[in-house]
């Protein structure tokens, strides 16, 4: 039994990072179009999100949590917009490094990593009840 | 005096008679639960840790092995509080580092459907186990007189 608690622990921990990287992406697509204000500023930089194992010694498990949530440094698109306060002196325009199509790719792996974790939840659930059961 | 050796007899008898019969399997059916509880944490982690970089899936030992292992033989006493645990407890089984096939850029060594699979098994071997221990608990039951009311 205490490893079947330890196993929703677990699983609880792979849902909640996933959780975070749903929001990063969020966050991704939201700002697609977030330039900076100020001539040459730079733009919203896309965030990605990285994990790591980590052995909880309380659980005696390895739990999974969020590395860290860095800024893509990948090269920014320029786009000619003479009249837009964010112009450059060249009359260029920064804007952000996120590319829908990668967001959303990313967003379906989240939701199935996230549905593989509630699948191991449900039948540690259900194995659960059925040890509870032994009692009846 | 022969009061004592009686009850000693019958104490005997008791306990030898229930370890052929019943005691054995209830002790292999607790052996098989643990493994199977140790091995469904063991693969919540691998899925929860699906994504993490250069991260390889584990695995328990199949239960033949495990249980050759800590089956019959002589076992160590434990004297220390930090010696590993007795047979039966939950340390019984090592993690194996089970290696996978696929390989993506970010190292991680983990098979959704082979791990997802995996915990079906497991479920189902833990659903056989405790039906076979209520099984046995309802015959002993039967055998004792009782539920004939």
């Amino acid at each position: 039994m205490a490893d079947l608690s330890r196993a929703m622990h677990v699983s609880a921990s792979g849902m909640d990072v996933q959780t975070t990287r749903l929001r990063v992406i969020a966050e991704n697509l939201a700002n697609q179009d977030s330039i900076g204000s100020s001539p040459g500023a730079d733009p919203f930089r896309r965030k990605t999100v990285t994990f790591e194992s980590k052995l909880d010694s309380a659980l005696g498990a390895n739990t999974v949590r969020v590395k860290r949530i860095d800024r893509d440094r990948g090269e920014l698109q320029l786009r000619f917009d003479p009249t837009n306060p964010a112009a450059n002196a060249n009359g260029y325009v920064k804007l952000p490094n996120i590319n829908s199509f990668i967001e959303v790719m990313d967003m379906r792996e989240a939701e199935r990593s996230y549905n593989a974790n509630l699948a191991v939840m449900h039948a540690t659930r259900s194995m659960i009840n059925r040890t509870i059961d032994m009692l009846k | 005096m022969k009061n004592r050796v009686n009850d000693w007899f019958s104490f005997s008898v008791y306990r030898w008679g229930m370890d052929t019969t019943g005691i054995k399997l209830f002790d292999l059916a607790e052996k098989r639960l643990a493994w199977a509880d140790q091995r469904q944490a063991l693969l919540a982690a691998n899925i929860a840790n699906a994504g993490t970089p250069s991260f390889q899936p584990a695995d328990l030992h199949p239960f033949n092995r495990t249980l050759s292992r800590v089956g019959g033989g002589v076992q160590p006493a434990r004297t220390d509080p930090a010696h590993r645990g007795r047979a039966g407890e939950a340390e019984m089984a090592f993690p194996r580092q089970a290696g996978s096939k696929t390989k993506g850029p970010d190292k991680n060594g983990v098979t959704m459907d082979e791990q997802l699979t995996k915990v079906a098994d497991t479920q189902s071997i833990q659903a056989l186990v405790t039906s076979i221990h209520k099984k046995y608990t309802a015959m002993f039951a039967m055998a004792l007189g009782k539920g004939q009311s």
